[in-house]
């Protein structure tokens, strides 16, 4: 298991396109995926592969979330999902 | 047998009827025994492919510069497509034995729910893309086939409850040959888009749907606003002369569009064009108007996740000013809220949205949005002959304020050292009561200003123009409206000041002429209704017109105005 924590920081939060965006790359990983909002409650815990789950999230501008990946490729999956919050999904 | 309809697009059509028919899911509740438990995944196996397979194909029929419409169908397949809702659907036959569509139901509900009550706007609209999601996958559990007007075997008559601006988008205009529904009036979405088609249109048939079977052959006489169901041969024959004589007619007054817009009498007239998005298509209609009456600039802002910055806005007014020359551009500000919705904005719910905070309101309310668009236009201002006009104004303040905002941004600007346009003329739309009826004190706060009729008609009758219930209580022809407009006109002349109608009524065969009679001189419409409107205008003198104007205002119902006109006009129509 591999972790690390994030900010988002695009204006518009994790909404549609970045969401999709999220998803799309997340699917390339064997690995488990979750992706959860720091300090929140384990329930809220979303299937980073998952678009409903990413959107049922909410998350905002500002809102700190933890990236968990359980698998072979746990590393790369965390490493690069975090890089493409730190992106800002272009906007 | 003989229906009544709104006739909103004119024409005449004989042919079969395409019953359009939205699919609605019948869900009994029901447990499975536990043989009928593979069968059931495998169903929503199967249907979940249908659907994918039916979003993979519209996606690759659209070709380039659908790149919009292929990101929503893609959302769409992400949504089909979700891991998480797949396990829980299949949890949910094997583990609850509940039927695939049952199962479908329960998980996507869920989902809806919770995603309907994000925080975020944007968020939010996601559920409606899940909704049709959820009715794509059913509807291949039901075996039923997709309806689509983009792609029609042969030429058929629609017949639908109503249409969505997702109907028509793709709709195959060389395929249609009227459209007949049971709601909508004459400023629904469905009657501007058949008027742009030139496709005839006959709204608000009662029971449409029920009164005809797929196939069958009817006349739709979108002139006369009726439906003939079960023709006789004799009929047929009768109304394919009509249609004929119609399509020559029709083919008569096209040739007008080039004239110059003067009246019998020799009295100059400006036609001008109103415009929503700026496109190549309607910009052609810079070479037969006089000008942009109305620039609508609500397009900028819809069908996209962010707001259109300062940049990308004064590309496009550029474009629209360079294209007129030194015709004058009306612009109006952001005019949302009420009918219309952004994705861009995450904008409160409101119980009365046409009497709540849209339009000039809401731009008071979000200043930085205003100003921004203010800005993109003072700059795009240094070329051709701009105008702006505010929406929805109420009293003096909400002039005083908006040029408040306005005299801030020319601040900015100058402190800035950015270039921008001195001889902007600043003026106001006229579509609430209040202001029309105190226009002898707004004028003198203005340089000009535009009725816009379709809202004045709404506030004045007290009627929501998008309710069909209460349609027939929207009354463009009432006596008001006409006392309105004629004391509108008066006060304007008084200070010579340009007054423009922007509104249907501008480009309404039997109005126009009233217009004129209250001495206006400017009128802005669609281009579908300028060859027409010219054609009027030629055969017309002031004197008669002004007759007609002094008699209207005499009549004592909606319907004895449209009955006096239709006769007087006799000859002109």
């Amino acid at each position: 298991m591999y972790k690390k924590t994030v900010t988002i920081q695009n204006a518009t939060g994790l909404h549609a396109r970045p969401a999709s965006d999220f998803i799309a790359l997340a699917a390339k990983f064997k690995s488990y995926i979750v992706i959860r909002r720091k300090g929140g409650d384990e329930d809220d815990d979303a299937n980073a592969k998952s678009i409903v789950n990413v959107l049922s999230l909410g998350l905002a501008q500002g809102e700190e979330v933890e990236i968990e990946a359980t698998g072979d490729d746990e590393k790369k999956a965390v490493d690069s999902l975090v890089d493409l919050i730190n992106s800002k999904f272009g906007e | 047998m003989e229906y009544q309809g709104n006739p909103v697009s004119e024409g005449i059509a004989v042919g079969k009827v395409l019953r359009y028919e939205r699919f609605t899911p019948k869900i009994e509740e029901k447990t499975l025994r536990p043989e009928e438990v593979e069968p059931a995944v495998r169903h929503y196996e199967e249907a979940r492919g249908g659907a994918k397979a039916e979003l993979e194909h519209i996606r690759d029929s659209f070709g380039a510069g659908g790149e919009d419409k292929k990101k929503i169908i893609t959302a769409h397949l992400d949504i089909l497509m979700d891991v998480a809702m797949d396990e829980e659907i299949r949890q949910a036959i094997h583990g609850k034995m509940l039927p695939a569509e049952n199962a479908i139901q329960k998980v996507y509900s869920k989902y809806i729910r919770r995603i309907g009550k994000a925080k975020d706007a944007l968020i939010r609209e996601r559920a409606t893309d899940m909704k049709d999601v959820c009715t794509r996958i059913l509807r291949n559990c039901a075996g039923v086939r997709e309806q689509s007007l983009a792609v029609l075997p042969q030429p058929v008559i629609v017949f639908a409850d109503d249409l969505f601006p997702s109907d028509t988008a793709s709709l195959d205009r060389s395929k249609v040959l009227a459209i007949v529904t049971e709601v909508g009036g004459p400023t629904s979405h469905t009657a501007i888009i058949a008027r742009s088609y030139e496709i005839p249109a006959l709204l608000g048939v009662a029971d449409a749907l029920r009164l005809v079977a797929d196939g069958e052959r009817v006349i739709v006489d979108a002139v006369d606003g009726r439906l003939i169901t079960q023709p006789t041969e004799e009929q047929v024959r009768a109304y394919e002369k009509k249609r004929a004589e119609f399509a020559k007619k029709a083919a008569e007054t096209k040739k007008y569009i080039g004239i110059e817009p003067v009246t019998a009498d020799g009295e100059k007239i400006e036609v001008e064009l109103n415009i929503g998005s700026a496109s190549v298509p309607e910009l052609q209609g810079s070479k037969y108007t006089t000008g942009v009456g109305l620039f609508r600039t609500e397009f900028l802002y819809m069908g996209r996740d962010t707001l259109p910055t300062e940049e990308e806005q004064y590309d496009i007014y550029r474009k629209v000013l360079t294209e007129f020359g030194d015709r004058p551009v009306t612009l109006r500000t952001l005019d949302i809220g009420g009918d219309k919705k952004l994705d861009c904005m995450d904008l409160p719910k409101e119980d009365n949205p046409f009497l709540g905070n849209r339009a000039l309101r809401l731009c008071l309310s979000h200043r930085d949005l205003f100003k921004t668009q203010l800005r993109a236009a003072l700059r795009a201002g240094t070329i051709g002959n701009l105008w702006i006009m505010f929406p929805m104004v109420g009293s003096l303040d909400d002039i005083r304020n908006a040029k408040q905002v306005v005299q801030e941004v020319r601040g900015d600007l100058d402190r800035e050292h950015i270039p921008y346009g001195k001889n902007i003329k600043i003026g106001i739309m006229i579509e609430i009561p209040s202001i029309a009826m105190i226009a002898d004190l707004a004028v003198k706060e203005v340089d000009f200003a535009s009725i816009g009729t379709n809202d004045l008609c709404q506030y004045t009758t007290a009627a929501d123009r998008l309710n069909p219930t209460v349609a027939p209580y929207y009354q463009s022809y009432h006596p008001a409206m006409f006392r309105l407009i004629r004391y509108v006109a008066q006060e304007f002349k008084k200070a010579g000041k340009p007054l423009c109608v922007c509104g249907e009524m501008g480009g309404d065969k039997l109005a126009m002429p009233v217009l004129l009679g209250f001495g206006i001189r400017r009128i802005s419409m669609g281009l579908a209704s300028v060859a027409n409107v010219k054609r009027i205008l030629s055969r017309l003198t002031v004197a008669r017109a002004e007759e007609l104007a002094e008699n209207v205002c005499r009549q004592e119902t909606a319907a004895d105005a449209a009955a006096y006109l239709k006769s007087a006009l006799a000859d002109i129509l």
